[in-house]
Formats: C-alpha cells, sequence, structure tokens
C-alpha cells in the first residue's frame, strides 16, 4: 500500500511526465490501494467485443482486432451509464500559488485529470471548464475513449488567467446542463462565498450533484510566515505590510471560518464540500469523489 | 543680522551623514520582502498595519533619525543666535546703579532708580544700554540692548540690599561689558568714601567716558560698630559718623526680647562702647538695636550669638613640661582669646606625646611644637601622620627643638641650620612682609606693631618652597608658611618661650599667638559670626539669626545657629568729591581690541544654544527608538 501511495503524493505525481501518465498513475494507483476499501470490486470493466453494425460509434472500433482479422468488432463494457461529469477547474491567478513542491493549480490539475481518467474508465462522460473571472476553456461531456486524451491535453496546457469570480461561470454553465449529472468545482474558493454558494445552489435545484474540492496550500491554512513582509495579493496586488506573530490567530480564525461556512452551508444544501491540502496525497480527493459518485447511484 | 551663526561651522558639514538613514531608509524600501500571498483579503481585516499608516510611520521614522543627526552636527557647530549680539563697533553705556545699604532709605533709592532711568534714556542714541548693579559685587542685570524701555524696566525692578560699596567692582564689570568698544560708564550712587578700599584703583581705557550721578544720601549716621560678650555681659562699639553730636536709646534684646535700654550721647564722628548691665545667658541669641531715624537702617541692629562655640582643640608639644619655659606663654596667651572660650589648650611633653594614639591626636585641630627632644619615635611618627591628614602645626625653632628629629616630625627634610645664630648687630626687630596675610591682621595699625619687639637668636631655614610671612630686619626669615595640599605648617625661627627673645612678654605676643591659632584652626572650626556679603552655604544675604546645618547644636531643633551681620565699612556716609573718586580711576591706553571672534565666543558661551541641540537631538533619538520599536 505505501508503494502505492507514494504514487498519491502531488508532490511526487508533480515529477512524472505528461498529465495522461499521471492521471494513470495516480489512478491506478489509487484503486490498487482500494483492495480492501470499501470500494472493492468497484470498477469499469471490459465485458465482450461484439460485431460492428452499422450506426455504432466509430470510436468503438477495435482497430487493433480489425489489423489482426479483418473483422469490424466493437468493445462492450459491463457498465455503461449516461452520466456526464462536469469538472470546474479555477486557473485564477491566486490558483498559481504553492509552497515549494506543488501549486495550487498543479494540484488541482492532477486531480482533474485523475478524476476525468476514473471517470472515463467508468464510462462516465467527463467535461472540462477552465475559468477565472470568466470561462478559459471548455470542452463538452464526452465519454468517448478518446476524449479523455483531449481532457487531459487540456489539462497539459492550462495556464493561470485573472481574478477568481466563480460565481460568472457557475451561472453560464448551469444553463447548459439539461442532464443529470455531476459537478466537480476545483478552485481555491478565495472568493466571496455567497455568490458561489449561490451558483452551486442552481445546480442543486436542478437535480445535478454537486462536490466542490477547496484546494488550499499549507501556507493558506496555518499562516507559517515568521518575519514581517509586505504579503500582496496575487490577484488585486493590493499589499498589506504584517506582522506574522501579531497576526496569526486572527487570520486562522478567518480562515477557518471561510471553511466552516463552506462546509456548512454547502452542506445543508446538498452539496458535497471536501478541503484539500496540497500537502495531502490526492487520494482524499479521489475517495470523496467516489463517496458523491456512489450517493448519486 | 538676527540670523543663527556658528562658531565652527564646518561641523554642519557632518549633517551630510543624513544621507545614511535616507539611503537606508530607501534601501530598506527596495528590499523589504514582499511576498505574493493569495488569501491578502483575509489578512486586510486583521490588526495589521496598513501600508499607508506604515508609511507614514517609516517617514516619521526617518525624520526623527534625520533630525537627530543634523541637530547633533548643529550642536558640534556651536550654534549663537548672532541678533542677540551687538555689533562689534556699536558703542555702549553701562549705567551702573548702586544698591549697597548705604542707599536703602526709601526716598533715596527712589532718586537713585529715577536718575538711573535717566541715565539710560540720556545715552546717546547710537549706544547701546547696559545695567549694572553693584554693592561689594556686580552683577549684569542687563546686557548691551537697544531696547532702552527693557532698561528702564529693569531699573524698577531693583532694590538695595545690605552690603556695602566696592565700585572696583562696578567699573571692572563696566569695562569687561564694553570690551573693544567705545562707551561709556554711568555710575549712580551716593560715592562714600568707603567704597574704595585704601589705595584701591580702578584702571579705565582713556576713551571710556566716565560719567558720575551723584544720589544725595543722608550726611548723618550712627551705627553698631560691634558686639561682643565680655564676663557675661553684652558690649557693643557704637559709632556716630555725622557732624553733630547725637543722642541715641540703645536697646539690647536676648532671645528677641528687650531687656535693657540705655541712652547713649555721642559727640560727632566719635565712637564710644556701651556696657550693658543685664547678664546674658549662657546660649541664645542677643542684638543691639539703637534707633537713627535720619541714618542708615541696617547698621542700627547687630546680632550675636550667645551660643557656646565649641572650643578649638590645641596642643601645645614642649620638651619638659616643669620648666619655667614648657609652653607657660603660648598657653597663657592662647586662654585670653574670647575669654578661654575660643581654644582649649593642652600642654604635652614629648613623651606624653608619644604615648598618644592616633585618634586622641585626630581629636585636635592644631599643634604649637615648641621642643622635639623628648619626643620619642612613636610621637614623631604620630606628628608626621598628623600633618599629612590634614592638621596643622606652628613650629618654633627655640631651643627645645632638635633639628635631627624634624625630618621625623615633617614628614621631610626642612633644610633647617642645626646651630641656633645671633641676629646681625646682637638684635633685630620683626619686618612683616606680607600684612594681608591673616596672622597679622591686629597689625595693620601702627600701635599694634610687631616693629617693637626685640629678637636675638634664630635658626635658619631653607626658603625655598616655603612662603616668608616676616623677616627679621637684617634680612633673615623668621616667619614662613609652606603650602601643602590640606592643613598650615608654620615655621617660626625663633622661641616662643621667652629664652631668645622678650617676644612673649611683648603686647604683641596675644594677638600674634591667637591670631596664628585662628589661622591654623581657619576651616576646622565652626564660625558663629559672617559678615556680609560672606554668609553660609544656603543663606539669604541679609542680617540676622538663622539656623544652619547639622541636628548637633544649641539652636531649637538641633540646628546651629549664626548671626550675619552688615560690613560696617558701609557705615560711614562721608562722601567722597568727583575729583576725589577720579583719582582712584587712572586712566590708561585700550589695551584691547575688537575681537569679532572673542565676542562670537562669548556669545555662544552665554546662549548655549548646542546644549538645546543635544537636548532635542536626544529627545529625537527618544522618539526614534518608541516608534522603532513599534514598528518592528
Amino acid at each position: 500500500m505505501a508503494g502505492q501511495a507514494r504514487y498519491l503524493d502531488p508532490a511526487i505525481v508533480a515529477r512524472l511526465g505528461t498529465i495522461d501518465l499521471k492521471a494513470r498513475t495516480i489512478v491506478e494507483g489509487f484503486l490498487t490501494g482500494l483492495h480492501r476499501s470499501p470500494f472493492k470490486g468497484f470498477s469499469v470493466e471490459f465485458a465482450e467485443y461484439r460485431q460492428y453494425l452499422p450506426g455504432d460509434d466509430l470510436a468503438t472500433l477495435d482497430w487493433k482486432i480489425y489489423a489482426r482479422s479483418d473483422r469490424h468488432v466493437v468493445k462492450k463494457f459491463e457498465e455503461e451509464t449516461n452520466l456526464e461529469c462536469h469538472i470546474l477547474l479555477d486557473v485564477s491567478r491566486s490558483m498559481g500559488y504553492g509552497s515549494p513542491g506543488v501549486t495550487k493549480l498543479q494540484y488541482a490539475s492532477y486531480l482533474a485529470g485523475a478524476l476525468a481518467y476514473l471517470m472515463n474508465r467508468q464510462r462516465d462522460a467527463v467535461g472540462l471548464l477552465t475559468f477565472d473571472e470568466r470561462i478559459r476553456d471548455l470542452l463538452p461531456c464526452s465519454a468517448r475513449p478518446g476524449h479523455l486524451k483531449s481532457v487531459l491535453l487540456a489539462l497539459e496546457r492550462v495556464t493561470l488567467g485573472a481574478k477568481t469570480d466563480v460565481a460568472r461561470p457557475l451561472g453560464d454553465l448551469v444553463q447548459g446542463i439539461r442532464k443529470r449529472g455531476l459537478v466537480v468545482l476545483v478552485s481555491d474558493l478565495l472568493d466571496e462565498p455567497e455568490p458561489v454558494i449561490e451558483g452551486l445552489k442552481h445546480f442543486r435545484y436542478r437535480g445535478t450533484d454537486v462536490i466542490v474540492f477547496q484546494v488550499l496550500d499549507r501556507d493558506e491554512l496555518e499562516f507559517p510566515f515568521d518575519r514581517a513582509a509586505r504579503f500582496r495579493d496575487v490577484e488585486t496586488d493590493d499589499e498589506v505590510v504584517a506582522v506574522p506573530g501579531a497576526v496569526r490567530e486572527a487570520y486562522q480564525a478567518r480562515i477557518n471560518e471561510l471553511i466552516a461556512h463552506y462546509r456548512t452551508v454547502l452542506g445543508q444544501n446538498g452539496i458535497d464540500y471536501c478541503l484539500l491540502n496540497t500537502s495531502q496525497p490526492l487520494e482524499v480527493g479521489l475517495l470523496s469523489y467516489l463517496q458523491t459518485r456512489k450517493k448519486a447511484f | 543680522m538676527f540670523g543663527l551663526s556658528f562658531l565652527s561651522p564646518w561641523y554642519l558639514l557632518g549633517a551630510l551623514a543624513v544621507a545614511v538613514p535616507i539611503a537606508l531608509h530607501l534601501f530598506r524600501r527596495r528590499t523589504e520582502t514582499v511576498v505574493d500571498f493569495p488569501a491578502v483579503r483575509l489578512l486586510v481585516k486583521s490588526p495589521v498595519e496598513q501600508r499607508r499608516r506604515r508609511r507614514l510611520r517609516e517617514l516619521v521614522l526617518l525624520a526623527l533619525r534625520v533630525s537627530a543627526l543634523v541637530l547633533l552636527a548643529v550642536a558640534f557647530a556651536r550654534p549663537y543666535v548672532a541678533g542677540r549680539m551687538l555689533a562689534a563697533d556699536t558703542p555702549v553705556t553701562v549705567v551702573a546703579v548702586d544698591t549697597s545699604f548705604s542707599l536703602s532709605n526709601a526716598d533715596v533709592f527712589a532718586r537713585a532708580r529715577a536718575r538711573a532711568e535717566e541715565a539710560v534714556r540720556r545715552a546717546p542714541p547710537a549706544h547701546a544700554v547696559a545695567l549694572v548693579a553693584f554693592d561689594e559685587t556686580a552683577s549684569t542685570i542687563v546686557e548691551p540692548t537697544t531696547d532702552r524701555g527693557a532698561a528702564v524696566a529693569a531699573v524698577g525692578g531693583l532694590a538695595p540690599g545690605a552690603s556695602g560699596t566696592r565700585y572696583l567692582a562696578a567699573l571692572a564689570r563696566a569695562v569687561e561689558i564694553i570690551g573693544a568698544r567705545a562707551g561709556r560708564v554711568t555710575i549712580v550712587s551716593d560715592f562714600q568714601q568707603g567704597g574704595w578700599e585704601g589705595a584701591a584703583h580702578a584702571s579705565l581705557p582713556d576713551d571710556i567716558e566716565l560719567e558720575l550721578v551723584s544720589v544725595d544720601g543722608p550726611l548723618q549716621n550712627v551705627a553698631v560698630l560691634s558686639i561682643e560678650r565680655r564676663e557675661g555681659r553684652v558690649v557693643a562699639g557704637v559709632h556716630n559718623f555725622g557732624l553733630e553730636p547725637r543722642a541715641v536709646p540703645v536697646s539690647l534684646s536676648v532671645d528677641g526680647r528687650v531687656v535693657e535700654t540705655l541712652r547713649l550721647d555721642l559727640a560727632a564722628q566719635s565712637a564710644a562702647h556701651v556696657a550693658f548691665e543685664a547678664v546674658v545667658p549662657a546660649s541664645g541669641t542677643a542684638s543691639i538695636a539703637l534707633e537713627d531715624a535720619g541714618g542708615y537702617a541696617a547698621d542700627d541692629v547687630r546680632y550675636l550669638v550667645l551660643d557656646p562655640a565649641p572650643a578649638a582643640r590645641i596642643a601645645v608639644v614642649v620638651a619638659d613640661p616643669s620648666a619655667l619655659r614648657g609652653g607657660l606663654y603660648v598657653e597663657r596667651a592662647l586662654g585670653a582669646a574670647d575669654e578661654g572660650r575660643e581654644f582649649s589648650v593642652t600642654v604635652v611633653d614629648g613623651r606624653a606625646l608619644s604615648a598618644w594614639n592616633a585618634s586622641e591626636m585626630a581629636r585636635h585641630q592644631a599643634l604649637v611644637v615648641l621642643g622635639t627632644r623628648t619626643l620619642e619615635r612613636g610621637g614623631r611618627e604620630l606628628i608626621a601622620g598628623f600633618l599629612a591628614s590634614g592638621g596643622s602645626m606652628l613650629l618654633a625653632l627655640g631651643p627645645d627643638v632638635d633639628p635631627g628629629t624634624l625630618p621625623d616630625v615633617l614628614g621631610e627634610a626642612p633644610a633647617v641650620g642645626p646651630d641656633a645664630r645671633s641676629l646681625d648687630g646682637g638684635a633685630a626687630t620683626l619686618v612683616v612682609g606680607d600684612t594681608r596675610h591673616p596672622v597679622f591682621r591686629p597689625f595693620t595699625q601702627p600701635t599694634a606693631a610687631l616693629g617693637d619687639v626685640s629678637f636675638q637668636r634664630f635658626r635658619p631655614i631653607e626658603e625655598r618652597g616655603r612662603t616668608v610671612l616676616a623677616r627679621f630686619a637684617g634680612g633673615a626669615a623668621a616667619l614662613l608658611e609652606q603650602m601643602r595640599p590640606q592643613g598650615r605648617l608654620l615655621f617660626f625661627t625663633s622661641d616662643l618661650d621667652n629664652q631668645w627673645n622678650r617676644f612673649p612678654l611683648s603686647p604683641a605676643f596675644v594677638p600674634f599667638i591667637v591670631e596664628t591659632a585662628r589661622y591654623l584652626t581657619d576651616g576646622s572650626r565652626a564660625r558663629t559670626s559672617w559678615v556680609l556679603p560672606a554668609t553660609p552655604s544656603g543663606l539669604p544675604p541679609t542680617p540676622g539669626v538663622f539656623t544652619i546645618d547639622g541636628t548637633s547644636g544649641a539652636a531649637p531643633g538641633g540646628g546651629r545657629r549664626v548671626a550675619v551681620n552688615v560690613d560696617t565699612r558701609e557705615s560711614n556716609p562721608a562722601p567722597m568729591s568727583r575729583e576725589a573718586f577720579l583719582e582712584h580711576v587712572p586712566r590708561v591706553p585700550r589695551s584691547v581690541t575688537a575681537d569679532p571672534e572673542a565676542d562670537a565666543r562669548k556669545a555662544e558661551g552665554e546662549q548655549r544654544l548646542w546644549q538645546l541641540g543635544l537636548l532635542v537631538m536626544f529627545l529625537a533619538l527618544a522618539g526614534e527608538a518608541l516608534v522603532g520599536r513599534r514598528a518592528s
């Protein structure tokens, strides 16, 4: 278990090659570690081949068999769902912050990639939306195996945006969702909480399950600085000179108050909330996702 | 003209050091740690220092640091306000007003003030005016100024004191104020003859005009010149300085209560002693007061402290007390002082003294050594230790002194001849070398001259390192004083025991011995009587009886009572003519030339702005420390 768990360490994952490899490593390592978990046996298993029939999605053709046997066959899987899973990834400038090792955006990307990999493996349709104060990139949901590469490629190329405005892309997205689905919001949520919560509520009103991953750096949670410094907001460039020893307690109270507020209000609205510390293994996020997915079915 | 000037302006270059804190300030601003942080929004409402406030604080800190450096440089540059200093060529009129007690009558002093105000207003228009008040000493009331209103106002604030007049002090101060400028000195006084001490004179540069403004004072005055206790009764000396006979009532008061009043008839310009019948107590205070409506009030009363003063202990060291010459004359002479209360005399021979210990020796204020032949080593060392610890001694080099013992006794070789010598011609009189020396105070009058005494033998002594106070007529040293860091050491080169001369049998012997003993014990005895302007520390310069230091005195409450009286040299109202006055003021060529730098130094020294600068600098540093601590 320990051998696999190390692949879930964000710092180690960051040193891996492409996000494809990262996602694969995370998920495989995670699933391997689940042997004794409550999710034992849960997976998306290959079932059988069958003869291609006109109308089948050409993407399901097994080209390797065609090359070997000159026969057109399509792959069938045990579970096929029509769940649409939308991953909303915050790429605002604040997500670029990170103590040595991994930034919040990297951590969030790995998480999003792993989730996409996992979803794709389960035949869930997965889409990706990156945003800052507006939608930066949008990949519609799809369950096609090739779609995963598009998602992972999009994650690979993600760049930091500008200011955060979570509520606005949420409002844009909620209009486009017509099917039962799942929305995964990955953000640091360092924004005014009420508009964010209001935006997420609308998904719930439409029967969409929502899971919120609030990704924060250890520095943001603990404020471990020890020397007086000028703290500059990475998004607004506002500066505050502070003596950490003097303000740490007040800051921790405020960040904990913000977290507690999200946790409480989101919970009251049936929205799963998971606080992720970038120094924690990615396994925590995947477990939360699976719990939510299990709840959805 | 009225700006700030500097004695050492080059030190102002030190102010360039302000570049250091400014550079540090800017440098520090550039290198201040900047931390990019996403959750600054959560810090804003925390109790942290806002950037604007911090910037303001940094500016305050910078200002304080720069101020401190600038003030330091300014302080070293020795600033002064040139505007408060007259130009070097501005002539000055110094108005010196007599505030002695001879002008204490209200009407008289009002006239003196009026004359002084007039003198201020009358000063030439181009002149600055300075105001000096003088009695025994001179004080500058108003420095040279062109503001004559201020000078006139200061004249209104003058008041007569209780001291005598010394024109010398007034003229010296006036010359000092005028310095190298042209000027005029106006003296407003009653011009008593007593204002000049003997042949004293004050040199005045020949280009300084001297104006004498006379204030008419009383021409008659009756004064109490002395008060003393004799055989339990009080005797007063009263003098009529007027040109007409006077009959004045004289009262004796004891502890503030009048106990006896006599009527005294005094001829013109005559003195009399008044012996009161009343027996005064052994302790307390007494005063003699007379009624003299037309004269000076300050000398109409004189005070005496009756409290027994602790007698000064004097040991007379002789070779053999059983002999006729065993210190008898010295002992008797000292016993005559203040009816035996002034000195407590112990006659001791060398052997007995050798058995003393240091504490017993230390109880004596002075030694009179007439013989050393019987002194053992312990005794010699005891005397040497006594001298080394600040004790005083009169050593008479008579026949009982063994010169070989003196190095041990004195702690040094006194270079005394081993054998006595006869004076040239077989005998010689004593010639006083320095009549101002306290030992010769009674001999300033010709009637009490030491010259009537003839001496036959003496011991020669090395004069180098000693001051010869008196010589024998042939030139040999008779009385010498050796300077010492503490205590006094006198050598009398002949005998004081009626062996080599008949000095002990002469009228001059007792005052000589008494004054010598007083000189030796002066400073180690508590005085009970003071004459203005001298007073014990902390007492006002006014006549009366005061209680001073200590808790072991006879006065109620444990203090020690002292009597302070006026100087009766001021009591003689006899005026002097302008010509007589001017004889005391010889004109001399001006030796002082204008020295602007000296004037600047003087102005800077008087203003001492550098001290203010340093004080403000320290305050700035303290403020910087406080603000800096809050910012860290």
